[in-house]
C-alpha cells in the first residue's frame, strides 16, 4: 500500500502563493517539513509524491524537497518515496540535485512504464534496480542468475540499492517498491 | 558639493565600468548628481544599476542624489514603460519632466523594473514573466517550448541570490531587443542587482583563508561561479549557478557577473567579451546579466 501527497495542494497549504510554481529554498524548505510531518504518522512505508500539478520547480526547491527529504530519512527508518508526473525540466532539476548529493529516487513516468531512477547510479545498480522491477522480489542469487553475473556483483549492487531505498530488503531478499 | 556623474549614451553592462569610475571613491564624498540628459538608451542591467546606485546611497545615509531625466522624450517614455521612474522617485530627486506613461510589459519588455526582497518576490516574478516569457523564447528567439520553463528557473535562481546573498533588496528586469552591435541577432536579457555585501564578503567567513593573500573579488566570484561554493555550509548550496549554467550552456547564453571590482562570465562562442576583469572601478552590490540569444534557424 501507498499514500500519494498531492505536491501542489502542499504548496497551497504551505506558503500563501496564488502560484503552482515551486520555486525558492524557503518555499522547499515548508513543503518538506509537512511532507515529513505527514509521512512520520503514516502506517504504510511507501510515499508517492505527486507533481502533476505543480509549475515550475527550479534547482533550489528540488534540493530543498527531494533531496533533504532523503537525507533527513533515518537509514533505520522503513521509508520509501517515489515520485510522479514530472515533467522534463522537473525530472532534469531533481536529478541534477541528487546527482549532487550522491542520491538516487524512483519515477513513475506513465501508468504501464516500470519505474526509472533519478539521480547518482551505478551501471549495475541500475540494471540490478531494472532487474528487480521487472521480475519481482529476489535474492542475490537469484539476480546473479537472471544477469549472469557472479554472486557478490548481484549482492554489492542489490546492496547500493538498498542503501538508497530504491528497493525493500528483507532477511537477504529484496523487493520492489510498491508503486499501487 | 555636488558631484555630477554623466549617465553612458548607451547603458549596457560595459558601460557600468564608466558609470562607476564617474561616481569615484565610494561613498561618495558629495552628493551624486547623475545627469542622463544624453542618454538614448539604457538596456535593464543599465537601469537597475542606476536604482542600485541610488538605493547603496540611501543605505549609506547619504543625501538622496539628483537625476536629470534624458532629453529624449522616447526615451523617457521608454525608461517610463520599463518601470525605471515608478522606482526612481522614491530614490532620487528627480529634475525634469517624467512620462505619466504607467510600466507594462508589453512589446519588448518582458518584466518591467521590480523590486526583489523576499521569497515572495521570486513566486511573483517567476509567475508573472512564463506565459509572456514563452512567446518570446519561441516566436521571436527560436527556442524550443521547453526552453521556457529552464528560463523562468535561471530567472529565479538569480533572483534569490538577492534573497539569500545579498543581506538587502535588489531589482530585476527582464527585456528583449536587437544586439546589433555586439551580436547582430535579437536577445532576451536578464538583469539582476543588488546594493548587497557582494560575494566577497558574502563568502568571506568561509572561503577567505583558503585563498589567503588572493581573496578578492575575483577570486570570489571564481569561488561562486565556477566551483559552486557558497556561504553556507549545506552541501546542497551552490546549484541555482549551476543550473544557470547548465541553461545556458544548453542556448549558448552567457552569463557575466559583477561584484565589486571584478566581473566573471562564461562566455559562448559568439561572445569575445574578456572572461575575467578585476581592477574595475568599485560598485556597490552584485549585478548578474543572463543573456540568451536568438538561435540559428537549424539549431
Amino acid at each position: 500500500m501507498i499514500h500519494t501527497i498531492q505536491v501542489d495542494l502542499v504548496l497551497r497549504e504551505t506558503v500563501a502563493t496564488p502560484y503552482r510554481d515551486l520555486v525558492t529554498r524557503p518555499t522547499g524548505a515548508a513543503v518538506r517539513t509537512w511532507i515529513q510531518q505527514q509521512v512520520s504518522r503514516l502506517a504504510c512505508h511507501t510515499t508517492l509524491l505527486d507533481f502533476s500539478a505543480v509549475g515550475l520547480l527550479d534547482f533550489s526547491c528540488a534540493d530543498e524537497i527531494v533531496a533533504k527529504l532523503l537525507l533527513g530519512t533515518s537509514p533505520d527508518a522503513e521509508r520509501f518515496f517515489l515520485l510522479r508526473g514530472l515533467t522534463e525540466d522537473q525530472r532534469e532539476a531533481i536529478d541534477h540535485v541528487l546527482d549532487h548529493h550522491a542520491l538516487a529516487i524512483a519515477e513513475l513516468d506513465g501508468p504501464d512504464a516500470p519505474p526509472s531512477v533519478l539521480g547518482r547510479l551505478n551501471v549495475d545498480a541500475r540494471a540490478a534496480f531494472r532487474a528487480v522491477a521487472e521480475g519481482g522480489p529476489g535474492d542475490a542469487a537469484g539476480l546473479a542468475s537472471r544477469l549472469e553475473w557472479p554472486v557478490e556483483r548481484a549482492a554489492d549492487a542489490l546492496q547500493t540499492l538498498a542503501l538508497l531505498r530504491l528497493v525493500a530488503a528483507e532477511g537477504g531478499s529484496y523487493q520492489p517498491l510498491a508503486v499501487a | 558639493m555636488t558631484r555630477v556623474v554623466e549617465v553612458p549614451t548607451y547603458f549596457d553592462d560595459r558601460a557600468l565600468d564608466h558609470f562607476a569610475q564617474a561616481i569615484g571613491s565610494w561613498p561618495p564624498d558629495s552628493r551624486l548628481l547623475l545627469d542622463a540628459r544624453a542618454a538614448k538608451w539604457a538596456s535593464p542591467y543599465g537601469l537597475i544599476a542606476m536604482l542600485t546606485a541610488a538605493q547603496a546611497v540611501a543605505e549609506a545615509g547619504l543625501e538622496p542624489p539628483l537625476l536629470t531625466v534624458p532629453a529624449s522624450e522616447d526615451v523617457r517614455r521608454y525608461w517610463a514603460r520599463a518601470g525605471f521612474f515608478h522606482h526612481a522617485v522614491d530614490l532620487f530627486e528627480i529634475h525634469g519632466k517624467v512620462p505619466r506613461t504607467v510600466p507594462d510589459e508589453e512589446s519588448d519588455v518582458l518584466l518591467t523594473v521590480t523590486p526583489v526582497k523576499a521569497s515572495e518576490d521570486v513566486h511573483r516574478v517567476v509567475g508573472k514573466i512564463q506565459e509572456r516569457a514563452a512567446k518570446i523564447l519561441s516566436a521571436e528567439l527560436g527556442l524550443q517550448a521547453k526552453a521556457t520553463m529552464g528560463f523562468a528557473m535561471a530567472l529565479s535562481e538569480a533572483c534569490q541570490n538577492i534573497v539569500e546573498h545579498a543581506g538587502t533588496s535588489g531589482w530585476v528586469a527582464v527585456h528583449a531587443y536587437s544586439w546589433r552591435r555586439r551580436l547582430g541577432r535579437r536577445v532576451v536579457v536578464i538583469a539582476v542587482s543588488d546594493a548587497g555585501v557582494g560575494f566577497r564578503r558574502s563568502l568571506e567567513a568561509t572561503q577567505a583563508s583558503r585563498y589567503g593573500d588572493r581573496w578578492h573579488d575575483a577570486t570570489a566570484l571564481e569561488a561562486a561561479l565556477l566551483q559552486g561554493v557558497s556561504r553556507f555550509r549545506d552541501p546542497g548550496r551552490g546549484q541555482g549557478l549551476a543550473g544557470i549554467k547548465r541553461y545556458l550552456a544548453r542556448w549558448q547564453g552567457k552569463i557575466s557577473i559583477r561584484s565589486g571590482s571584478a566581473r566573471l562570465s562564461i562566455l559562448p562562442v559568439w561572445d569575445d567579451d574578456v572572461p575575467l576583469q578585476d581592477g574595475l572601478p568599485y560598485f556597490p552590490g552584485s549585478q548578474v546579466q543572463i543573456v540568451i540569444p536568438q538561435q540559428d534557424a537549424g539549431a
